[in-house]
């Protein structure tokens, strides 16, 4: 078998050299104690010998930088094949990469695949580093040696300990593959779409005791439906919107798309994932016909049975894990739409007011708002109103 | 304490125990009125006379043979090999006497002879002068086997040799006589079978004999001076060997070099090289390393002779090749 010919370290502290220059070529017969390469470090340029004697069969990186301890040739017999490069796009992504018997060494020395301290499928590894590994229940085919040709030394595994732990011995059993169902897809194509949009979040805190009275009185009034403060939110948030348009938009490339109507979507987590129903024009509705119809609206997303319709033209969302304890989130962005905001619970909190402390009912909110429909002025002015709507709801009329 | 070289203080053990004890003698050749071809026995003949001081004819096989009857007959005779080469001509003695009466007579016989003598290279003496041959000892049931390197040890070493009952081959390295160290005022018997600690370290453990322990430890400096921490062990006695101690060495460093003048194939650091990796396995992080003489026969031209004994500078680079420097 081929001798890996690896960077050398020339002085205490040295971590890396760049290859300057080969005093061989390809080819070349090469004796043990020859002048092979030139590296510069950070203080010197220095040649380098040979450590074997042999045919140099590949250089693998002409000139460049790399760590010490790098493979950078081979020297072995005449006509001794040091493997061909193994094409990357062949590489089946998912499954764990074989070592076969044949270690094949890769072409791409600039960027290369960890040089696996295997031969012959057996990792090459210290007795204390197998000791330590055994210890620490650290998989020793999953580092990469750097002792001398490529062993993995108790270096290596105490480095490996520094690691977040790997996942905790797996429950026995197979490892379970969920194919993606449409929803999933959909909601990874489209929060991976939203990841990609400019944003900016903005935070207030608004005091409900007033949201709460109001709540309160509507559940007395209407006994059919439960009002939530999803729903008077919805309420609000469609009142602002009016008043907003900038805001009640979708964003279509090379166009805003303002709407008419405020068409609050409610995000829900139904059995099959998230799902987001959009209520249309609540602006026009009383909170109780919010609530009515965001009751119809979730009923049929824990279903499945919304349709198409139900999730087509919303302006902005609301996402509410205030029932969870989550006092404050970011939202990612709904996309076209240019506004998402994130409820969190609302919380007995002392604030100050008018010079002494009390106990307020406070709910912490965070808009999500897409840059490049909307400007953060605009949107805090938004998120303002909001904030007086929910203070006083009676502004909202 | 007082420096004394390595050839006074074996000089000054021998003394002691004839002080001591009647029972003990010396014999070899030229070592009465020329005090030894090394100047070791100089003026014992004046303070002990002829009969405990004894010139004997050049013959290995007498020399030994005689020393073991007299040892078998109650006394404790000290015989030198002016050569370490010439012990070839006594081994029928050694290895078929001398460690096997105690054996073969169920214990009713002892043979508490000391068989002292000097090698090694380093002054030009030839492929016959100059061997390190202590190997071919230490392969040998019923014999124990001495190499001091120091002079503190090699005086303590000795004493304990002449009184052990068992016959005890004592090895001396040629250019370590006029080597000086401090030894107790009052001479201080040292155990076989105790290794010493020479040098603590963290890093590496070079286990070396005679004079590759002052090898070692020049090495050791020149490490420290790259960052390695080099501890140096000496086991002082090779048969019986003070495993433990070079073990837990190991076990505290993870490396080990093993390093001695004599040929490095089928040498005294291939034995401790098994014994590491069978009893420190499980700690060692790197290929034990040996360090010793090319496998060829020593020659006369300084030049040849010093490229195939083993110097500080291949200690040095064992050292640097089990920490991957």
């Amino acid at each position: 078998m081929a001798n890996e010919v690896k960077l050398p370290r020339l002085g205490q502290g040295m971590e890396a050299g760049t290859v300057t220059k080969w005093l061989k070529s390809e080819g070349d017969t090469v004796e043990k104690g020859e002048p092979l390469f030139e590296v510069d470090t950070d203080k010197v340029t220095q040649e380098v010998e040979s450590d074997f004697s042999g045919v140099l069969l590949k250089i693998a990186l002409q000139e460049g930088e790399a760590p010490v301890g790098q493979t950078i040739a081979w020297i072995g017999d005449a006509g001794e094949e040091v493997a061909e490069a193994r094409p990357a796009e062949s590489r089946p992504a998912p499954q764990r990469e074989q070592v076969s018997d044949t270690e094949k060494v890769s072409d791409t020395v600039s960027a290369p695949s960890p040089a696996r301290s295997t031969t012959n499928g057996r990792v090459k590894a210290s007795p204390l580093a197998r000791r330590l590994a055994r210890e620490r229940g650290i998989d020793l085919a999953s580092l990469q040696g750097t002792g001398p040709e490529g062993r993995i030394v108790a270096k290596d595994v105490e480095g490996a300990q520094a690691r977040p732990p790997a996942p905790a011995a797996a429950p026995v059993g197979e490892v379970e593959r969920v194919p993606l169902t449409n929803v999933r897809k959909t909601i990874a194509r489209r929060l991976t779409a939203a990841w990609q949009a400019p944003v900016f979040q903005l935070t207030v805190t608004a005091d409900m005791t007033r949201a709460n009275e109001l709540i309160g009185k509507a559940r007395e009034l209407n006994p059919d439906v439960r009002v939530t403060v999803t729903d008077l939110l919805a309420k609000v948030c469609a009142q602002a919107l009016m008043r907003h348009r900038d805001v009640n938009v979708q964003y279509d490339e090379d166009s805003l798309l303002r709407f008419p109507t405020a068409n609050v979507g409610i995000a829900v987590a139904a059995p099959q994932g998230l799902v987001v129903p959009v209520l249309r024009s609540v602006e026009r509705l009383s909170l109780a016909e919010v609530a009515a119809a965001r009751a119809d609206a979730v009923g049929r997303a824990r279903d499945t049975k919304l349709t198409a319709q139900d999730l087509e033209d919303g302006t902005f969302t609301i996402s509410n894990l205030g029932m969870f304890g989550i006092e404050q989130f970011v939202a990612v962005l709904n996309p076209p739409q240019a506004a998402i905001l994130a409820v969190g619970a609302t919380v007995d909190t002392p604030v100050a007011r008018g010079g002494a402390v009390e106990i307020r009912p406070i709910l912490t909110m965070t808009l999500t708002v897409d840059h490049r429909a909307v400007d953060g002025a605009e949107g805090a002015d938004f998120l303002r109103t909001v904030k007086q709507f929910v203070e006083d709801p009676a502004l909202a009329l | 304490m007082p420096d004394v070289t390595y050839r006074e203080a074996v000089r000054d053990a021998l003394g002691a125990a004839m002080r001591a004890d009647e029972s003990v003698f010396i014999m070899g050749e030229d070592i009465a009125e020329m005090g030894g071809s090394m100047g070791v026995t100089q003026g014992l003949l004046d303070e002990f006379g002829p009969e405990r001081v004894r010139n004997t004819p050049i013959s290995e096989m007498a020399i030994v043979g005689t020393g073991i009857g007299a040892a078998m007959a109650g006394m404790r005779p000290v015989v030198e090999i002016m050569y370490e080469d010439f012990l070839t001509l006594s081994l029928e003695q050694i290895v078929n006497q001398a460690a096997k009466h105690r054996y073969m007579s169920g214990g009713q016989v002892t043979v508490p002879l000391t068989i002292r003598t000097q090698g090694g290279a380093g002054w030009s003496p030839g492929a016959q002068h100059a061997q390190q041959l202590e190997a071919w000892l230490v392969h040998i049931p019923g014999l124990k086997v001495v190499y001091p390197s120091t002079p503190e040890d090699v005086r303590g070493l000795l004493w304990t040799s002449i009184y052990d009952d068992n016959p005890v081959v004592f090895f001396e390295h040629r250019l370590l006589y006029p080597v000086k160290g401090p030894v107790p005022e009052e001479l201080e018997p040292i155990p076989l079978g105790k290794a010493r600690v020479v040098r603590e370290g963290t890093d590496v453990t070079v286990v070396a004999i005679g004079p590759l322990v002052h090898r070692a430890l020049e090495a050791a400096t020149k490490a420290e001076e790259e960052g390695i921490s080099v501890e140096v062990v000496d086991p002082r006695t090779l048969q019986p060997l003070d495993e433990s101690a070079l073990v837990e060495s190991v076990k505290k460093t993870n490396r080990a070099v093993v390093a001695h003048e004599a040929v490095t194939r089928m040498g005294f650091g291939a034995e401790v090289a098994a014994v590491l990796q069978y009893q420190a396995f499980d700690y060692l992080d790197a290929p034990i390393e040996r360090v010793g003489a090319k496998f060829a026969p020593l020659a006369f031209a300084p030049v040849m002779e010093q490229y195939v004994v083993p110097h500080a500078e291949d200690v040095l680079a064992a050292i640097k090749r089990t920490v991957g420097k």
